[in-house]
């Protein structure tokens, strides 16, 4: 009781301290500036791009300090990222999680030392302060459905999966074939990994027409930069007037070749909604204000006639 | 060993692959009836060339005792460099494939001065590069794939009739490199090099300068893959080539060239490619689970590289 008391004073202090000084976070009267450490997965990913983006923009519209570390997809690197941000003794850390139970321990390290650490856009074993992001196996059934709706619920179909046992690609397998056991007029023929690769898409998606011909009816690529490379491909071949193609993420390139009419579809997985709400939520939380622990950003199925709504 | 044995220890050796390759091909051929069919074999052709023209180029490095491991970064930041000068209406095609060749020339320019003058061993010097050549990809395309490129750019990553460009231009590079290997000095001072560079160095040869050549060609040859694929999958991707620079090394291995320098011939290296190319096509046909690939590609390489090896010695 006594521990909780303490917390609401603290907290009428901290939004006193607020208003004291307007809408930005940093106050000039004394206020202590946020400071959040941000660990992410890979910034040489189109996608993190935006993430990090939506980051900076949303810390300089709050006057919160950003110190973002690039783990370059190494879970153990992330772990030493983040406790360099425990001896700075950041605000709060946002992690953007490399591997699901390899990163793990970072979120522990957090938490041990007392400081309170997000999880963005993917999970990890060890549960965080709070969660903020998009349900992957979603946007695989969203891709998914719309090629069993294009298709009358029958036809042949194939799968690019990603880089073998990352989270993206088991949750995007596992809601991809969700929807396929609900339509058994629809045949998976061949799945593969393209590693996430526009160009060892592109490979694949020949060999396929080789060995499958006219039998595909539609792909289902886990990210746009596959679903890019089979696109290429099945033009190349002169094959795309009879094939469904579509992929999730929503990057430029796939947006475009939506609008152009080249592309079927893609799943839009909201880069600025994601960041923008992790910057949110560490400000609340430093500030031992009340906020969500767990905050997940709706997928939405871009086509033709929405893909100029989209960002 | 007399001169004529060697010579057909040396033949030997290139058909034995060449015999692995037809084996493999007729049993792929029993397995999967859309195998042997000329569209099929135009995709492998397709398909092998990024690699093979980085085969090429990285066996003059390997003649000469040295490695290259920036080959995959170098490829990603002459892709980018090429796609960034290549918007339609922005310059004629020629600008963006000189620039990025310009750029893989450079890179490996570069690798050869950290080898010949700098004395760093050419698996540090080239790792550096690796890393390097990696981030300034990302700088120079600002972390995002290179989009929206000129039809007569991507048009470099189509067909002619059937046959693939890519295919031809690797098919060029191979002839030239073919006989630079074996009718000129140069091809002579590289061997000599690898096979023992202080014995070439008292013969005159200007061993640095043969290095300096043997990285710089690597390099530009890189930066033609670069462009290459950059054209075929119409972007520059900043993120693309990663590990290819271990893809072309194992098909230049395979192809009977020596880690330790001096041995090695064009030839064997692009069968090398294709063996490696084969295999894979064969595989995605026949719908092998990506786990059982990885796994069965891995058995392939170690096992050609074995096979050849044993028959060089009875």
């Amino acid at each position: 009781m006594k521990k909780i008391s303490f917390k609401l004073i603290v907290g009428m202090l901290a939004i006193a301290a607020l208003g004291g000084c307007g809408r930005r976070g940093q106050a000039a009267d004394g206020g202590k500036q946020v400071v959040v450490g941000v660990s992410l997965l890979n910034l040489s990913s189109e996608f993190i791009v935006m993430l990090n983006e939506a980051m900076e923009a949303k810390a300089g519209e709050l006057g919160v300090k950003l110190i973002v570390n690039d783990a370059q997809r190494s879970a153990e690197r992330q772990i030493q990222q983040v406790e360099g941000f425990i001896a700075q003794r950041v605000d709060v850390i946002i992690l953007n999680p490399c591997e699901v139970d390899a990163s793990s321990p970072a979120v522990d390290k957090a938490l041990a030392a007392g400081i309170p650490i997000i999880n963005l856009n993917s999970e990890t074993k060890a549960v965080p302060t709070a969660f903020v992001g998009s349900r992957d196996e979603e946007s695989a059934r969203i891709a998914m459905e719309y090629i069993a709706q294009r298709l009358d619920g029958r036809g042949g179909v194939v799968m690019m999966q990603g880089f073998m046992g990352q989270a993206a690609q088991l949750k995007r397998d596992e809601g991809a074939r969700e929807v396929l056991a609900k339509h058994p007029g629809l045949t998976l023929l061949a799945c593969q990994t393209a590693e996430w690769d526009r160009a060892k898409a592109m490979s694949l998606m020949e060999n396929w027409i080789q060995s499958h011909g006219a039998g595909i009816k539609a792909v289902f690529a886990q990210n746009d930069e596959m679903g890019m490379g089979a696109l290429l491909a099945l033009e190349r071949a002169k094959l795309k007037d009879q094939v469904v193609v579509t992929s999730v993420d929503a990057i430029a390139d796939a947006l475009q070749a939506v609008k152009d009419g080249r592309l079927d579809a893609t799943v839009f997985q909201d880069a600025r909604g994601q960041g923008g709400t992790a910057v949110e939520l560490a400000v609340k939380i430093a500030r031992k204000e009340p906020y969500e622990k767990e905050t997940f950003i709706p997928f939405k199925l871009v086509t033709k006639d929405n893909a100029g709504e989209v960002r | 060993m007399t001169k004529e044995s060697g010579i057909v220890a040396t033949l030997m050796k290139s058909w034995g692959l060449a015999i692995a390759l037809v084996a493999i091909g007729v049993a792929l051929s029993f397995a999967h009836p859309g195998f042997l069919t000329v569209p099929n074999l135009l995709n492998v052709a397709r398909q092998i060339s990024i690699n093979g023209i980085l085969a090429v180029g990285v066996t003059l490095v390997l003649l000469t005792g040295g490695v290259d491991l920036s080959l995959g970064s170098v490829v990603a930041l002459a892709g980018v460099v090429a796609a960034g000068m290549a918007h339609p209406g922005q310059y004629p095609v020629a600008v963006p494939i000189a620039l990025g060749v310009a750029a893989g020339a450079l890179c490996g320019a570069t690798n050869g001065l950290m080898v010949t003058c700098g004395r760093v061993p050419s698996f540090i010097a080239t790792l550096g590069m690796m890393t390097a050549a990696r981030g300034l990809a990302l700088v120079v395309s600002k972390g995002r794939p290179v989009s929206n490129l000129s039809p007569e750019f991507t048009r470099l990553g189509g067909d002619v009739g059937m046959v693939p460009i890519p295919a031809m231009v690797l098919v060029g590079i191979a002839l030239v490199t073919f006989v630079v290997l074996s009718k000129l000095r140069l091809g002579r001072y590289l061997y000599a090099v690898g096979g023992n560079a202080e014995a070439a160095r008292a013969s005159g040869i200007n061993v640095g300068a043969i290095q300096m050549f043997a990285y710089t060609a690597c390099g530009a040859l890189a930066g033609v893959a670069g462009v290459v694929l950059a054209a075929r999958i119409t972007t520059g991707q900043p993120n693309a080539g990663v590990g290819y620079e271990l893809d072309a090394i194992a098909a230049v291995v395979i192809g009977g060239t020596s880690l330790s320098g001096g041995v090695g011939t064009v030839g064997g290296t692009i069968l090398g490619a294709l063996l490696v190319g084969v295999i894979n096509n064969g595989l995605d046909l026949m719908n092998v689970s990506s786990y059982y690939q990885a796994i069965v590609k891995g058995v392939i390489i170690v096992g050609a590289v074995w096979l050849d090896r044993n028959r060089g010695k009875s």
